[in-house]
């Protein structure tokens, strides 16, 4: 298999001096589903980030498809954003609008501003939205204002939002963690589809780990912003389930 | 707790702050306080060889008080648990510091309570009074005339003013403009440049502006534009800087441009703020040309100040109503609208 993304080394302070990620490296191979675990305030979201550069690695070096990322700017930079999609725990849908358009903003990166900003997508783009919300099943909701839907039929707009993207890669921080469980694996499950019939690399956080058991083909933990475990779903351990998340955790299931 | 630095400073800081009320005690005590009491009137022209001897020594007093632990400047800067005669020396330096100043504020606005109550006096109020509880309905058609052009004038100043606020916030808005240095720095000077503006009050733009263009509403318009500028981008602002970050991150994710990530994903949470700001502005700019007619600017500011100068007080009741029903009127179609837009 050919190794998609390569993070080495990679360090990230924050400009208030908070080392959020320390000398973090792992590889994932195209077509992995690879979740990455850890206790809140562990880096997760901050290792996320830096993978589709929304923040730049102060240390390290971040390579996607065999180019080197880390320090890209201007166009370079966005080219690199487009070809990841990005889904959130709080969706971050533009709620006023409807859910059509919200799938259309996935194409912001290749429309001229002004064109984008005139509100002028085209007949492919609009009829391409609607195939993407379609394999979410929320065609029949395309007109409703985004604010109008569940938790859950939000976070599959925003899933539909970052295929419009056509992306190698889908990067999702803890994309269930504020639904409840039946949704969670309803959301999972669309997850799993990009993953097994799109064939596109997911990265993903998530904090169960009956889940992760579930959806895992491999994965890192991160503890204190270090790369403490890397492995197989099945490795995790009661002993390293307790080096990961201390001492005092217990596991909860979700089923 | 602090740094030494921090220590330094506000060390620095307090024997300043001692100084300065020392002065300020002296000063009020020997020019203001001490001749209004024995003659009558504060003391004029410039400072005596007396006031610079009691400023000094009224600075030096504190200074010194304040080494010994008893200045204010120390307890309003570090609020140190004190207790002794420094806690009573200093609750009394404070005391003494703000008393003085209000039997100076009572020289300075020639309090007169006896003018108030004075035979005389009376007689005036029920002139006044009178007059305006029977207001001239002749001229009704006329003051109406001028409250229209008001309105009229309060709605082109905020129309106009709109879209320059609407641009220039986005320079203002703190989140959107600290990720580079040469960002910083305009926003840094647009909030400069803003503050100020609006620290100069919409009369003194109109007696600016009726000199450039002229006495009458075009004057008064332009100051209100002036004014409504700089308040509406700082209102705009501090919505944008409000905005929830999410979607920011969520568009600019998807590769958009800078532009794209603020149309797309800060002007959608903005825009009904926004416009119930507006709609509040318009209503204070009616208020605000009522009074701008006053200097010159037009409409029924400048009736109502005609026909006072002529002591024709029937009109002036006449004029007082309209504008008390008016501003009324705004005021509760205003609120209505802001509330159904929430
Ligand atoms: N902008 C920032 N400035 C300074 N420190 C930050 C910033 N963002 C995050 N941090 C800190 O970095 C650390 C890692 O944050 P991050 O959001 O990556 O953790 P996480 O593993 O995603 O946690 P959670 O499970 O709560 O989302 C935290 O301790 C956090 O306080
Ligand atoms: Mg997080």
């Amino acid at each position: 298999m050919d190794t998609l993304v390569s993070v080495r080394n990679l360090s990230l302070t924050y400009p208030n001096g908070y080392r959020a990620l320390k000398d973090v490296s792992f590889d994932v191979q195209a077509g992995e589903f690879l979740v990455v675990i850890g206790l809140s305030g562990s880096g997760k979201s901050t290792l996320m980030r830096t993978i589709n550069r929304l923040l730049e690695p102060t240390d390290g070096q971040v390579m996607v498809g065999g180019q080197d990322v880390t320090h890209v700017a201007g166009e370079a930079l966005r080219h690199h954003r487009r070809s990841i999609g990005m889904i959130f725990q709080q969706f971050n849908l533009i709620k006023r609008h409807s859910v059509l358009h919200n799938v259309l903003y996935g194409a912001l990166g290749e429309m001229p501003a002004w064109q984008s900003m005139a509100g002028r997508f085209s007949k492919e783009q609009v009829d391409e939205a609607m195939r993407c919300l379609e394999v979410v099943g929320i065609a029949d909701r395309c007109h409703h204002r985004a604010d109008a839907l569940s938790g859950g039929q939000q976070q599959r707009v925003a899933i539909a939002r970052a295929l419009m993207q056509r992306p190698k890669i889908l990067l999702a921080d803890e994309p269930v963690a504020s639904l409840d469980p039946a949704t969670s694996h309803s959301v999972m499950r669309y997850l799993e589809v990009l993953n097994k019939e799109y064939g596109t690399t997911v990265i993903c956080n998530l904090h169960f780990l009956s889940l992760v058991r579930q959806y895992a083909s491999r994965v890192v933990a991160l503890k204190g912003g270090a790369k403490v475990f890397e492995g197989m779903p099945e490795e995790i351990t009661e002993e390293w389930f307790r080096a990961i998340y201390g001492d005092e955790a217990v596991e909860v299931e979700i089923r | 707790m602090s740094t030494p630095r921090q220590r330094l400073f506000s060390a620095i800081g307090g024997v300043a702050i001692d100084a300065l009320a020392g002065a300020y005690a002296g000063l009020i005590l020997v020019r203001v306080v001490v001749p209004s009491v024995l003659y009558g009137a504060e003391g004029t022209g410039p400072l005596s060889v007396e006031e610079c001897i009691a400023m000094a020594l009224g600075t030096a007093g504190c200074v010194l008080l304040g080494l010994f632990g008893a200045g204010i400047g120390r307890s309003l800067l570090e609020r140190p648990q004190r207790s002794g005669w420094q806690a009573v020396v200093t609750a009394n330096i404070g005391w003494f510091v703000f008393a003085l100043t209000v039997v100076a504020g009572w020289v300075y606005a020639r309090i007169d309570p006896s003018a108030l109550f004075s035979a005389q006096g009376l007689q005036g109020a029920g002139r006044i009074f009178s007059a305006l509880l029977s207001p001239e309905f002749d001229i009704i058609g006329e003051a109406l005339r001028a409250m229209v052009e008001t309105i009229y004038l309060a709605f082109m100043a905020t129309f106009i003013a709109v879209p320059f606020s609407f641009a220039i916030s986005f320079f203002c808005a703190r989140n959107l403009m600290n990720d580079a240095p040469h960002r910083r720095a305009i926003y840094v000077f647009l909030r400069f440049l803003t503050n100020f503006s609006r620290s100069i009050e919409p009369l003194i733009w109109a007696i600016v502006f009726s000199v450039w263009v002229g006495i009458g509403p075009f004057a008064g318009m332009l100051a209100l534009v002036v004014h409504t500028i700089a308040s509406l981008t700082k209102q705009y602002a501090e919505q944008i800087e409000d905005v929830d970050h999410g979607p920011m991150e969520a568009i600019a994710a998807t590769g958009a441009r800078r532009s794209q990530v603020i149309w797309f994903s800060v002007v959608p949470q903005c825009v009904i703020p926004f416009l119930s700001f507006t709609i509040y502005r318009w209503d204070i700019n009616v208020r605000m040309a009522t009074i701008i007619g006053l200097v010159g600017g037009g409409g029924i500011g400048n009736m109502l100040i005609q026909y006072q100068g002529l002591a024709r007080w029937n009109e002036v009741g006449m004029i007082v109503i309209i504008i008390a029903i008016v501003v009324w009127i705004m005021d509760v179609v205003s609120a209505r609208v802001r509330e159904a837009l929430k």
